[in-house]
Parts: C-alpha cells; sequence; structure tokens
C-alpha cells in the first residue's frame, strides 16, 4: 500500500511539473505583452518598457523564467501579479475561501440529493417517478450552468425579489456576526443552485445504475433465495458495493472544485477563482495566471490520489496490503 | 442466425433513448440544412425594432440589434453541430490513436503513451481552453482545435483497455502468426473491432463540445462574426431583464441539441452493454 501510494504520488508530482511548464509554454508563446498593457496606451517611452520588463523578469531567457518561478514556488512565493503589484500567492488565498464555499456546499447537496434520488429511482426502476425523474435528469444534464443561473436571477431576484441577484455580502448594509452568515447564505442560494442542479444528473444516474447493477448480481440473488428481508438485503449488501463509483464521481468532481465553478462565479459576480481568473486572462496577468493554474493543477492531483486511496479502503476486491 | 436487419431492429426494439434521440437528431439536422429557408429573417439583418417581444412579426422576439431571434437560432443549429462534430472526432481519432499504440504495443510503447493519457487526465481542460482561446484568439476553426485537443482521454483510455483485451484474442494472434505486420494488424483488426465504445462516447463528446463551446461564447471568447447560441446568450445578457427571450430560447436551443446526443450516446451505450439493458 505505501508502495502504491509512494508511486502514485510520484507521478503527481510529475503531473504538476508537466502541466506549469506546458502552461508557461502556452503563455509566454500567446502574442500580447504584459508590459505594454500595464505601460498604457498614452506616451510610453521605451525606457519605461525596458525598465518594467527587467523589474519583472522578463528579459531573461524562458528556460530561466521558468526554472525561477519553479524554485521560488518550493519557498511559497508565486511571484507578485503584475496588474496589482500583490503577491499572487496571497491574492489567490482570498479567492479560494470563496470559491471553496460556494463549491463544497453544491457538490455536497449533489452527492447527498443526486445519491439519494437514484436509489429510490432504482427500487423502483420502471415507476412512474423513474421515468419522470429520469427524464428531468436529462434535461438539467444538458443545461449550461450559466444559461441557468441567468434564468433563476430572473425568476428568484428581479420577478420574485426574494433573494438577490450578485456578490457575495450586502454590500449597502455590511453585517456582522450571525447576522453576516445569513447574509452570505442568502446570497449563495442561487449560485449553489444553479451549480448542484447541473450536478445532480450524474450521482443520480450512477447511483440509479449501479444499485441496480448490484441488486442483479448472485450473491445478491443467493441472499434472496436464502430467504432475507429485502430491506435488509438493500441496507447491508446492496448500497456498501453501489456507493463506490458515487465516491468515484464526487472525488472527481471535487478535483475540479476551483476551475469547475467559474463560469457560474462569473454570472453570479461571486468574488471567487472564476471572476479572479477571467481578469486575470484579459489583462495577460502571466504571474497571477501561472498561479492559478498551479494552485488548480495541484488540487486535481490530490484529489485523484485521495480518490484512489479511499477507493482501496472501500472496496475489498481492489488489492491492499498485496504490495499493488 | 440472424439477419443485419433484424439485429439493428432488435437494438431498437427496447432503447427508447435511441429511438428518441434519433428523431430529435433528425429535427435538428433539417433545420441546420435548411436555416436558409426556414428562416423568416437575415439574421444579420439589423432593424429598427430593439430588444422588441415575442410577436407575431417576431415569433421570438428581436435583440438589441433589432436582429429577429429565430432567425439567429436557426442559423445557430448549424455551427453548434460542426463545432460539436468536428472537436468530437478530433477527440476521437487522437484518442483511438494513442489508446490504440499503448494497448495493443504495451511495453515501452504503452510506458510512453499511457503515462501521456495518465499526466493528460489530470490537466484542468476547461481552464486551458480558456487560456489557450483567450490568448491566441477565439476564430472557429481554433475553438473547434482546442475543444478536440483536449478532450481525447476518455477515447484513449476506452481504447487501451479494448486493445489490451483484443490483443489475446485468436483473430489477432493468428494474424501475428501469419505474419502481418503489426500496424496493419492494429489498423485492420484492433481499431475496427475494438471502436464501438468510442462511437458512443464520441457521440456524448458532442454533446459536452457544444456545451463548451457554448460556454466560451458566453465569456465572450466565441468567434465574435460567428452567430452561435452561447454568443446570443452573452449578448442578451445586458438585456435580460427587458429583454428575457433572447436568453430563455437560446438556451433552450444549446439543450435541446445536447439531450439529442446524450439520448444517442445512452441509446448506443446500451446495444454496447448488456448489462445495462432494461436498467
Amino acid at each position: 500500500m505505501r508502495q502504491y501510494i509512494g508511486k502514485r504520488l510520484l507521478t503527481a508530482v510529475l503531473c504538476v511539473f508537466l502541466a506549469l511548464l506546458f502552461n508557461f509554454i502556452i503563455i509566454h508563446a500567446a502574442p500580447g505583452n504584459p508590459i505594454r498593457i500595464l505601460a498604457g496606451t498614452d506616451s510610453v517611452s521605451e525606457e519605461m518598457v525596458a525598465e518594467l520588463t527587467t523589474k519583472y523578469g522578463l528579459d531573461s531567457p524562458l528556460y530561466v523564467q521558468f526554472f525561477r518561478y519553479v524554485g521560488n514556488l518550493f519557498k511559497g512565493d508565486m511571484g507578485v501579479s503584475i496588474y496589482t503589484g500583490q503577491p499572487v500567492a496571497k491574492e489567490i488565498m482570498t479567492r479560494l475561501g470563496p470559491t471553496l464555499l460556494l463549491c463544497l456546499t453544491s457538490c455536497i447537496i449533489a452527492l447527498v440529493l443526486g445519491t439519494l434520488l437514484g436509489i429510490f429511482c432504482a427500487r423502483h426502476a420502471g415507476s412512474l417517478l423513474d421515468t419522470l425523474l429520469g427524464s428531468v435528469s436529462y434535461f438539467f444534464d444538458s443545461t449550461p450552468s450559466f444559461w441557468l443561473g441567468l434564468m433563476l436571477i430572473l425568476l428568484f431576484a428581479s420577478t420574485l425579489h426574494l433573494l438577490p441577484t450578485s456578490g457575495m455580502v450586502s454590500l449597502r448594509a455590511p453585517a456582522e456576526g450571525f447576522a453576516r452568515v445569513l447574509d452570505i447564505m442568502k446570497h449563495m442560494v442561487l449560485p449553489s443552485l444553479s451549480l448542484s442542479l447541473t450536478l445532480i444528473p450524474y450521482y443520480f444516474r450512477i447511483a440509479r445504475t449501479s444499485v441496480i447493477q448490484v441488486g442483479n448480481e448472485d450473491f445478491i440473488t443467493t441472499l434472496r433465495a436464502a430467504g432475507m428481508r429485502e430491506d435488509r438485503i438493500y441496507r447491508k449488501y446492496v448500497f456498501r458495493n453501489a456507493i463506490l463509483p458515487v465516491v468515484t464521481v464526487f472525488g472527481i468532481q471535487l478535483a475540479y472544485i476551483v476551475s469547475g465553478s467559474a463560469i457560474v462565479e462569473i454570472v453570479f459576480s461571486w468574488p471567487g477563482m472564476g471572476s479572479y481568473m477571467m481578469t486575470a486572462i484579459t489583462r495577460r496577468d502571466y504571474p497571477t495566471l501561472m498561479g492559478i493554474y498551479f494552485v488548480i493543477s495541484v488540487s486535481v492531483a490530490v484529489m485523484m490520489i485521495a480518490v484512489d486511496i479511499v477507493y482501496t479502503y472501500l472496496d475489498p476486491r481492489i488489492g491492499r496490503g498485496s504490495g499493488k | 442466425m440472424e439477419t443485419k436487419r433484424e439485429k439493428i431492429r432488435r437494438a431498437f426494439r427496447g432503447n427508447p433513448q435511441l429511438r428518441v434521440g434519433m428523431v430529435m437528431l433528425l429535427v435538428l439536422l433539417v433545420v441546420a440544412v435548411f436555416a436558409n429557408v426556414l428562416s423568416p429573417y437575415d439574421p444579420y439583418k439589423l432593424s429598427n425594432d430593439l430588444v422588441s417581444a415575442p410577436s407575431s412579426a417576431h415569433l421570438l422576439g428581436t435583440d438589441h440589434l433589432g436582429r429577429d431571434v429565430l432567425s439567429m437560432l436557426l442559423y445557430g443549429a448549424k455551427v453548434s453541430l460542426m463545432v460539436g462534430t468536428i472537436s468530437a472526432l478530433i477527440a476521437a481519432v487522437i484518442g483511438t490513436l494513442l489508446g490504440g499504440v499503448a494497448g495493443f504495443f504495451g511495453g515501452k510503447a504503452d510506458t510512453i503513451f499511457g503515462g501521456f493519457i495518465n499526466v493528460f487526465m489530470m490537466m484542468p481542460t476547461f481552464f486551458l481552453i480558456l487560456i489557450v482561446v483567450a490568448l491566441f484568439g477565439s476564430g472557429m476553426v481554433k475553438v473547434m482545435v482546442v475543444i478536440g485537443l483536449t478532450s481525447w482521454v476518455g477515447n484513449a483510455k476506452l481504447m487501451r483497455a479494448q486493445a489490451l483485451s483484443l490483443r489475446e484474442r485468436t483473430f489477432i494472434k493468428s494474424a501475428e502468426a501469419v505474419g502481418e505486420s503489426k500496424l496493419k494488424i492494429l489498423f485492420r483488426h484492433v481499431v475496427p473491432n475494438g471502436i464501438f465504445p468510442i462511437i458512443a462516447n464520441t457521440t456524448m463528446g458532442v454533446a459536452s463540445a457544444i456545451l463548451t463551446e457554448s460556454s466560451l461564447a458566453f465569456l465572450g471568447l466565441g468567434d465574435p462574426n460567428i452567430i452561435s447560441w452561447g454568443q446570443i446568450i452573452q449578448n442578451g445578457k445586458a438585456y435580460f431583464l427587458s429583454g428575457w427571450w433572447i436568453c430563455l430560447f437560446a438556451g433552450l436551443a444549446i439543450i435541446y441539441t445536447v439531450i439529442t446526443f446524450y439520448l444517442l450516446g445512452d441509446g448506443l451505450n446500451r446495444i454496447l452493454s448488456p448489462k445495462l439493458r432494461g436498467v
């Protein structure tokens, strides 16, 4: 097991390194110069451009820039944003919180609701409700989350005036303490609803299919033939075996958590990584882009390994301790 | 022995996904091909009816430049289908090649190509697409190529698994014994026999490519010279409180198209996997 984890870790580190290199090449091969954008368009002297280029270290050869960057990463230094002059690591930290809050909430809601609905439909397969929920799940699976967000704003915020349209806190009436928590929750309803509604179909379908599949396995038939009560069979044997694919999907979705919600964040002006990413792109803010990419790659790699490890513990069929 | 036709008929029976998907696809194809005949107006023509609600003159209303929304939607169908299909095909070709080589040749080839597949699987693709399109410009061709180049991983994994199991089969072994070249076996026998899951997955891939393209267009990173559904939503966003119809119908068009390909992919998967029958 230890050997296995070690091997996976090594792959992950390699992955992150390659992802960074790849990203570095793409960003630097792109047309558009951040210094020019920073310097503005009015009366820019060539000396000023040269000075800024030296200041941000953009004059050394690319490979030097890359290895200097990776070296700094080990010290927790992601460089300084070309646009705001703030350390990238600090800016990312302030943006990461809201994104994690929004995404974790949405993922957990989707996991719980989707799985429960899926299990329910599996046990009542072929019923009217099953068919109906199946069709609804196709609909939400095909819905672009940004469009769903706009429609929710239109319905609940603009027409019914029930909920705020954007942001994370009320700027006009800043609250403290518990009132602030309530305020954030209120702002979170619509964005997390648009995210979780588009995520639920995955869990729904996977839970439903896998419960039905496990329910058809021979060992379940044997239990049934032995006269075990249906409820008990499901509770004790079917669910435990059927939950594996659900766990995998949850892990994979968590892995893309940081980038997955970007577009919904933009629709709702949520102060998270998504909107940060878009502004960084339009400003050609290289250090910020690299930093965001680094955080995303690391979180993806870590989650992938976590899924693997959790999987080996949940599934007795996957050899554990056999050194594999 | 049942004939081929009977086999096909049996595949369709008890597979509502495939049947419904086929009918929906047919409608979509008719719309895309005959868009210029079906559209009541020229979708690029500006008029003085700005953001006017659906009426008998404009069945789905007009946008902020006075363009007829219905006509724009009809023309957009072609763009969505084109982007979806071409991106998915690029992904299918790359996935089949990489997965096939990794699985069939095994050994060092598998270490290199299989490793590459695993590394790429960890790439946050949407962000990658976003960066490339934002930094290199957003022509329609670029968007299609970038989506294709970043979404082949699923196909590669499927093909690798197929090739791994196929190479142990007798007919492959005998082809080897007869002395056919490895490459020839790969393309003549392994790929054609293992392609089915790739076809089902590619059909699903069309759906996700359409979603990705519309997200890009919504972020303002689409091709500004071509009418696409995502772009209609992006333009309508600023007016959606006074003109809800612009965003609403374009979104429904995307959903319709994506559902079509999901149903088709699901239907194809069901034919493939006997385990899923009756599920």
